[in-house]
């Protein structure tokens, strides 16, 4: 191991003496470029990641003063991957810088994945607002390419940090949206059902009862077969605990769908804020009365 | 001598009507009784045989033209103590069968008869029973919703691979184009190339010549 990190600190001595000396034919760009990516090379091998984090970045630097944006995005994102490991943030702003390189270049592609990724970060740090952001972003350069699925899977992913966050209107509208597209889709029709009960959870939580028997009926529109499912009578009977205010027959209803198919933890987060609000309306009527 | 024959035969033939009775009344019966028959059978076999045995010494010793019609005789009585004794076989096999089923019946009827002299205790066992089994039906339910959430997600997953590969396929598409484009470009290059290379050719031979056409004049003035 140690002599990976030697060889790798050798060869990054030579490479800052050719950039800082004189060089034929100018080529001493290219030739400190090779030199610093062999030093990362090493410096990966003996796992020590921030230097071959920042090897990387001296590496970008070089391609770009030799104006070759893609090779330079591309060492930007390598530094990134090594940051991930040690330091979260030079991680992010690394992957910001290789975005917006790939955005020059034009390759949305590539710039809609890493936005993925910086948004993957924040959510490992559980920073939710700059989450939904990069999302949204990612999701958007996706739509542009016509990537509909990755588009999808990030606008859930925004919907699922917008319910957490109490922005039930934005999480609705979304989870409604990728219903309709996913019914056309052969592939995806079977995963209607999880996104119609995901929306009609976020229904309850904004807690208004005609908006929710509305939206029951407009899902049976969209979705003939929704009225069958456990999801669909879940909704129905919860619904109707909330509207008689009757916190057993609610609890029932989560029991029995429960036993079925174990409920993840956002659902399990988002009822029981349904069941607190219900518990407090309660205790207010008690005072009332 | 055929009267002797005559006597043997007709004792076979009583006898055999005898055993054939004593069979179809054994099939009948069950149990001990059957193995009693069942024995007496056995005797009345062994004392045909010797009939039958006798009867053969007696054709043999006669002339020829009545010995064949006595052998033919003897082979048709031989053949139907053969069959009487694969019809006793068969009985006692079955009756093997029998007794053995009503050993295990016996054993059997004895605890359900105790069980029926205890009503409550065999409800309690079916209720427990039916529960079991709505358990089981409750757990594979289960194990079915699982796999269909399973099989949702890799059709998401299917989705997703398949868009990648349509992707892929036209961004091959571009780069067919480019590498066409790029082919025209360097045959126009080595054309160019070869082109410069007679124009210089061609200037160089003509110097030379100038040079040596001047020379050759001086030379010669």
């Amino acid at each position: 191991m140690s002599d990976h990190i030697a060889r790798g600190e050798d060869f990054e001595k030579k490479a800052e003496k050719k950039l800082s000396g004189w060089g034929l034919f100018g080529s001493k760009y290219e030739d400190a470029a090779d030199l610093f990516d062999k030093a990362a090379n090493s410096f990966k091998l003996a796992k020590s990641w921030d230097q071959a984090g920042a090897v990387y970045v001296k590496l970008a630097n070089c391609h770009l003063k030799l104006d070759s944006k893609h090779e330079a995005a591309n060492a930007f994102a390598d530094a990134a991957h090594c940051y991930k490991k040690s330091n979260i943030k030079e991680s992010i702003s690394c992957l910001e810088q290789s975005v917006n390189l790939f955005l020059d270049i034009g390759r949305l592609n590539m710039s809609a994945r890493y936005y993925k990724e910086i948004a993957e970060l924040y959510e490992q740090e559980q920073n939710l607002e700059q989450a939904i952001v990069y999302y949204e972003r990612a999701a958007d350069l996706f739509q542009s390419e016509e990537v509909t699925t990755s588009a999808n899977q990030c606008k859930q992913k925004v919907a699922q940090f917008a319910a957490q966050l109490e922005q039930y209107q934005k999480a609705i509208e979304i989870y409604e949206e990728i219903a309709r597209q996913s019914l056309n889709n052969n592939l995806l029709k079977y995963g209607v059902k999880g996104h119609l009960l995901n929306a009609g959870i976020c229904q309850l939580c904004k807690g208004d009862v005609v908006a929710i028997s509305n939206a029951l009926e407009k899902y049976q529109e969209l979705d003939p077969t929704f009225s069958g499912t456990r999801e669909y009578k879940l909704l129905r009977d919860l619904a109707a605990a909330v509207d008689e205010e009757d916190i057993a027959k609610f609890t029932d209803a989560v029991k029995e769908f429960d036993s079925m198919t174990q409920l993840d933890a956002w659902k399990t987060t988002l009822l029981l804020r349904v069941k607190e609000a219900l518990k407090a309306k309660e205790l207010e009527e008690d005072d009332l009365t | 001598m055929s009267k002797v024959f005559e006597g043997y035969e007709r004792q076979y033939c009583e006898l055999s009507a005898n055993l054939s009775k004593k069979i179809t009344s054994a099939s009948l019966l069950d149990g001990e009784q059957k193995k009693q028959k069942v024995s007496e059978i056995k005797g009345g076999f062994e004392d045909a045989e010797a009939l039958i045995r006798k009867m053969d010494l007696e054709a043999r010793s006669l002339p020829p033209n009545v010995k064949a019609t006595l052998l033919a005789k003897l082979r048709e009585y031989k053949t139907d103590l053969n069959n009487l004794k694969t019809e006793v076989k068969r009985i006692t096999s079955a009756n093997a069968n029998q007794a053995a089923r009503d050993e295990l019946l016996e054993s059997g009827m004895a605890d359900t008869m105790m069980a029926s002299a205890d009503q409550r205790t065999r409800l309690i066992m079916s209720t427990e029973r039916l529960n079991q089994s709505s358990d089981r039906i409750r757990e594979s339910r289960k194990t079915m919703l699982e796999t269909e959430e399973l099989g949702v997600s890799i059709l998401q997953d299917l989705h997703q691979q398949r868009q990648s590969l349509l992707h892929a396929h036209n961004t091959l598409h571009g780069v067919d184009d480019n590498i066409s484009r790029s082919k025209k470009v360097l045959t126009n290059m080595s054309r160019r190339m070869s082109r410069n290379k007679w124009i210089i050719g061609s200037i160089i031979t003509v110097l030379v010549i100038a040079i040596i056409l001047i020379l050759y004049f001086k030379l010669t003035h």
